[in-house]
């Protein structure tokens, strides 16, 4: 539980999750629901929702944990297509590509990175004052969505 | 026993002239995250031509695409999956499976499971399972991209599903076969009728498993890619005569199973399956089947 709730918190968010509900297997957690708890037997390859794993110490969270914290999240960024899809890509976002920013975003915080849709595309960290100018960097890439594409090859 | 001749006159004995195709690409949309997204119109905005799969709810065919589909912000976010038309067909076949305990046995890389917990609304339970340990990593990465939050998964034999000890509702048996032409193009090259036998004596014995976990008034769907009839009609026969099961019917496309193979004549229910040659979607093989009511 600890590395969530810890992750959670670099986007100025509490994560309120049932601890009886999460489950931690060879570092990787996951969070199930009644039905699957009373089943699960100990030997699950993968159950209900995975939410993230901590490896070398660092914690890397799933994309559905993003998901989660865009309801609970301060930080957040919205992007317009074209840097979305750059984003995916890997690139990191220049303050040209935003469309719209909430929260703190002082410089080495976390922030969410959302399509003009509402989903959640990855996160940050904030790499510069926002209101800078415009061909720089502002947030660096830490995790996007193509990671299900690089995973597989 | 193999080769292109060998097997193109079987498919004339059993009533169908072969000709040249390739399976059209197609997509599924995952309802339950798609819900309130105009995913149609979201494509089109990318260059995506869909085209709607007559016989499915939520396929559609993929026409001229200025991207790939696999790889949009769209198919990441887990709001529609790449699904070949005909293998939509058999987690569709299932009576409300929702708030159900439902088994996929042959589950990676987990299309039909992600199309289930789907179906189900994201209630109940899908206890997935495959044999291949590497095949299942893509098996999670498909859950955890269409954010299914109602499974578990397993790595364990189909033939051993009972070692769980439960009883499931519905029983999905996707089982590992033959394949067939329209989807490899190696595929007569590689084949011979001896691949076909070893698939149909596994396919049965996972079809045996399976009854031992059926509750009493479950449902078992059974589909390959095959076009052999030794790993379809002739297994679901057998599973009629020696399992104590029998076949429902089902409203979906396809021709009706075949009652007469090479000679040999089956019962006449087998006709409720349902064959489908390759044309606009790849060649496959369903049935539905259930315990056979006793009204002693």
């Amino acid at each position: 539980m600890n590395p969530i709730v810890t992750f959670a918190s670099k986007f100025g968010g509490k994560m309120a999750l049932n601890s009886e509900f999460v489950v931690e297997k060879a570092q990787r957690y996951y969070l199930l629901n009644p039905r699957l708890r009373g089943l699960a037997r100990s030997d699950f390859y993968h159950a209900g929702l995975y939410l993230g794993k901590v490896k070398n110490g660092v914690f890397f969270p799933s994309f559905i944990l993003l998901n989660m914290l865009v309801g609970v999240a301060s930080n957040k960024v919205v992007v317009d297509r074209k840097a979305g899809w750059l984003f995916i890509c890997g690139r990191d976002l220049f303050r040209k590509g935003l469309v719209k920013m909430q929260g703190s975003m002082r410089r080495g915080d976390y922030t969410l990175v959302m399509n003009e849709f509402g989903d959640c595309l990855g996160f940050g960290k904030v790499a510069a004052a926002l209101d800078k100018a415009e061909e720089r960097v502002v947030i660096t890439n830490i995790l996007d969505l193509g990671d299900f594409l690089r995973r597989e090859t | 026993m193999s080769g292109n001749e060998f097997f193109v006159k079987r498919y004339a004995q059993l009533g169908w002239e072969f000709k040249e195709v390739e399976s059209r690409q197609a997509i599924r949309i995952n309802l339950v995250n798609a819900k309130g997204k105009n995913i149609v119109g979201r494509m089109r905005d990318l260059g995506v031509q869909l085209e709607k799969v007559p016989f499915l709810v939520a396929g559609y065919w993929v026409g001229k695409s200025k991207v790939s589909v696999g790889a949009t912000a769209e198919y990441l976010l887990g709001l529609y999956s790449v699904q070949e038309a005909a293998a939509q067909i058999p987690a569709s076949l299932f009576n409300k499976p929702d708030r159900k305990t439902v088994l996929d046995a042959c589950a990676a890389p987990g299309g039909k499971t992600v199309q289930l917990a789907d179906l189900m609304g994201n209630t109940g339970v899908v206890v997935a399972l495959d044999v291949n340990k590497k095949r299942l990593a893509a098996l999670s990465n498909h859950l955890e991209r269409c954010r299914v939050s109602n499974a578990i998964v397993y790595n364990l034999d189909a033939r051993q599903a009972s070692r769980l000890n439960l009883k499931f509702d519905r029983i999905l048996l996707d089982v590992p076969c033959s394949g067939n032409f329209a989807s490899d193009k190696e595929w007569f090259k590689r084949r011979t009728l001896n691949d076909i036998e070893r698939n149909s004596k596994v396919q049965r014995e996972i079809l045996a498993e399976a009854v031992k976990c059926l509750s009493a008034n479950g449902e078992l769907v059974y589909s390959t890619c095959s076009l052999e009839p030794e790993e379809d009609e002739l297994n679901i026969d057998w599973a009629v005569k020696n399992l104590n099961l029998q076949i429902e019917e089902v409203d979906c496309f396809g021709r009706e199973g075949l009652t007469e193979v090479f000679g040999r004549k089956l019962d006449a229910s087998v006709k409720r399956c349902r064959r489908i040659w390759p044309g606009d979607t790849q060649g496959f093989f369903v049935g539905k089947l259930k315990r056979k009511v006793s009204f002693l």
